[in-house]
């Protein structure tokens, strides 16, 4: 099957500076997928790459089997791009802008108001369509925003942190508004440095950092890359020390650690499993008054991987 | 679903709706020049075409009827198209009337004597051209005055000389008809300020609406519609079809507010359309210029207004160029608004066409290119895809 979206070797720098280096990946048709990465890291440059933005310096884009370079209107027109930054006139109303991109991207005229109609349901801004944009909530410029890049049916949608200073609400509607769209086919290129989004909306995620794809695989493929061992924090009343010198004997402990006159710290396989044991094993010594069961999750294997957290 | 990517269209669409929400620019588009036209008009004499003749003063110190030249000079000037002639009595009021400028020139007609005193003050425009209309006349009257003392010298009697003169004057002034559309300067009132309104305004608002060209660089909306299935030429000449019909727009509705509101005539109309389609292509390149080196929206407002006010001063739009030095009017001449005035104020005389204009025309249409050729690549470059 051709890929929606597919890049391979691309390359930019300014001059000394090597913005992105070797980066390539491939979205298949109703895949989502997430570019994951801290600030700085080269999200945006690839980004501005794949929409024909930047030209790179070396490497090749697909979309839909056309090559960007070599035939860009013909590409352009398959991509639905959401810039980072809410790219709509603020003087006109939510319906102007959805038809100024309808006639941008050539949408016959018969046919443009009913899609608009169709884009504005789906974006749930059908009742506030014709107020100006000037007068809209942060959240509802970004679905206007997201909306301009629809009307065309685009083939693969481009997000660059489309829920960047979003309010939670709407941050839910723009993720559920996504979801239905990948549920009906749509290809999704999603970048943030939201992880929790991520793993939400995406299949298929890559972590990029310093110009360059670090790793690449489901969530459950980059989990795994730092393990399976789960984190338990236990409070302890009682005597913790002695309490301390059972847990450690338990069998599925990997590693035990004191972090506090009352609290202890586990590394263990399937952690959430071996609580009944742990508890019934500091029994005499001690009772458990709190625990707390870190799972292994992306961020953790950001970290590993990147030595940052994202939110730098 | 699919059709052709109209890029042009929906960047005029916008821009052009952009614009009908704009309250402060609408006023300054459609009250403001028509506000400029009447007052500054009025201040300037009020009227149209007909009645911008030049006041001259004359004092006269022989009888008129009994002195020949007297009566004349007299008579000469007041066939004078250009002249209002102002009957005086004190040569010292007559030197005051010009110093505060009442009177464009004076002219002392002493008795029983050709040596008349002209009096004019620098070197301002109706002055000169008072000037010029004086010296007409009076060298009629001498010619008169030479052609009846040569027929007397050849033998005539008075009343015969008199005769041939009458019938050499007739003749001569069959053919001297026309002189004076040449010698009578600027018209005044509405005819001088609607155009100088229309050239200053369409500049003005051109510069203004370079604001909203700064805002949609600043918001990325020229990026995002460069990621639209379009040619990067396509969006450019968009953006520049959008402001032309902005500056022609202005120029059309001035046209058409000062002829039926001010009785205002402009003259052939496709040389106005010639004129003005030229000007507006400079406010274009302008306006483009400015809203491709600027950063924030906010410095258009600040730069293009001021900087199309004082354009618009060098070139005679403000106030009439006859009250300014020659220095001043040479500076002009580097930029658009004096060719523009000076294109549109021959127009308004009746008989001209686009050959009269011909040279103000081509240097319009040379500052068009440079403007519009030299801001399009700067555009080309500042949104090119790299």
């Amino acid at each position: 099957m051709t890929a929606t979206l597919a890049c391979e070797g691309l390359r930019k720098r300014y001059g000394d500076v090597t913005a992105v280096e070797d980066v390539g990946f491939s979205i298949a048709p109703g895949q989502a997928y997430g570019l994951l990465g801290p600030n700085g890291a080269g999200k945006t440059t690839t980004i501005s790459m794949l929409v024909g933005l930047l030209r790179p310096d070396a490497g090749t884009v697909l979309v839909g089997g056309t090559d960007l370079a070599a035939d860009p209107r013909r590409a352009k027109a398959r991509i639905g791009y959401v810039p980072q930054e809410i790219a709509l006139y603020p003087e006109l109303t939510g319906r102007e802008n959805l038809r100024f991109f309808g006639r941008l991207f050539g949408l016959a005229r018969r046919g443009l108001a009913g899609r608009i109609e169709e884009v504005l349901d789906l974006i749930g801004l059908s009742d506030r369509a014709d107020g100006r944009l000037d007068t809209y909530s942060g959240g509802m410029r970004r679905r206007i925003n997201i909306g301009a890049a629809l009307l065309h049916r685009p083939d693969v949608l481009i997000l660059d942190e489309p829920t960047v200073g979003v309010d939670p609400q709407s941050r839910k509607a723009i993720l559920d508004g996504l979801e239905l769209l990948v549920g009906d086919g749509m290809s999704l290129l999603y970048t943030s440095h939201y992880m929790e989004e991520v793993e939400r909306v995406c299949d298929r995620v890559a972590i990029i950092d310093h110009g360059r794809i670090i790793a690449e695989g489901t969530r459950r493929e980059l989990i795994a890359m730092v393990g399976s061992a789960d984190k338990i924090e236990l409070v302890l009343d009682g005597d913790v020390e002695a309490a301390y010198a059972k847990l450690r004997t338990v069998e599925g402990v990997i590693e035990a650690a004191r972090t506090g006159a009352e609290s202890v710290r586990l590394i263990a396989e399937g952690g959430r499993y071996l609580l009944p044991a742990l508890i019934s094993a500091v029994e005499g010594s001690a009772t458990v008054t709190a625990t707390q069961v870190i799972e292994p999750d992306l961020e953790a294997t950001f970290l590993h991987l990147t030595g940052t957290s994202l939110r730098d | 679903m699919s059709g052709r990517p109209r890029p042009v269209a929906a960047l005029v669409a916008a821009n052009l709706r952009r614009l009908t929400r704009d309250r402060v620019g609408l006023f300054f588009m459609v009250i403001m020049p028509f506000v400029s036209i009447a007052f500054v008009g009025m201040a300037l004499g009020g009227g149209t075409a007909g009645s911008d003749r030049l006041p001259v003063g004359v004092v006269a110190e022989g009888a008129e009827g009994s002195d020949p030249v007297t009566t004349a000079v007299l008579a000469e000037l007041r066939r004078h198209p250009d002249l209002t002639v102002i009957p005086m009595d004190d040569a010292a009021d007559l030197r005051s009337g010009v110093r505060e400028g009442s009177l464009a020139a004076g002219l002392v007609v002493p008795s029983g004597s050709t040596r008349l005193e002209l009096v004019m003050t620098g070197t301002n425009g109706s002055g000169m051209a008072a000037r010029g209309a004086v010296d007409v006349s009076v060298s009629r009257v001498a010619a008169v005055l030479e052609a009846t003392r040569a027929a007397t010298v050849a033998g005539a009697t008075e009343t015969e000389a008199a005769e041939y003169v009458r019938q050499a004057q007739a003749e001569a002034g069959r053919v001297s008809v026309n002189d004076s559309a040449t010698t009578g300067g600027d018209p005044r009132g509405f005819a001088y300020t609607a155009p100088a309104n229309l050239l200053l305004f369409t500049f003005i608002n051109s510069m203004a609406v370079a604001a909203a060209l700064v805002e949609s660089r600043r918001l990325g909306m020229l990026q995002r519609a460069l990621t639209a299935p379009v040619r990067q030429r396509s969006v450019l000449f968009g953006e520049a079809v959008s402001r032309f019909l902005v500056a022609a727009a202005q120029a059309v509705l001035i046209m058409v507010v000062s002829s039926l509101a001010f009785g205002v005539s402009w003259g052939d109309p496709l040389a106005v359309a010639v004129v003005v389609g030229v000007f507006s292509l400079v406010a274009t390149g302008a306006a483009i210029l400015v809203g491709t080196l600027l950063r924030s929206p906010d410095q258009a407002p600040a730069i293009g207004p001021p900087l199309g006010v004082v354009l618009g001063m060098l070139g005679g739009c403000l106030w009439p160029r006859e009250a300014s030095g020659e220095v001043i009017n040479a500076i002009g001449h580097a930029f658009p608004h004096a060719w523009g005035m000076d294109a549109l104020l021959t127009l308004t005389r009746p008989g001209t066409g686009l050959g009269a204009v011909l040279t103000e025309v081509a240097v319009l249409a040379g500052m068009a290119v440079l403007l519009l050729g030299g801001s399009l690549i700067l555009f080309d470059r500042r949104t090119r895809v790299t």
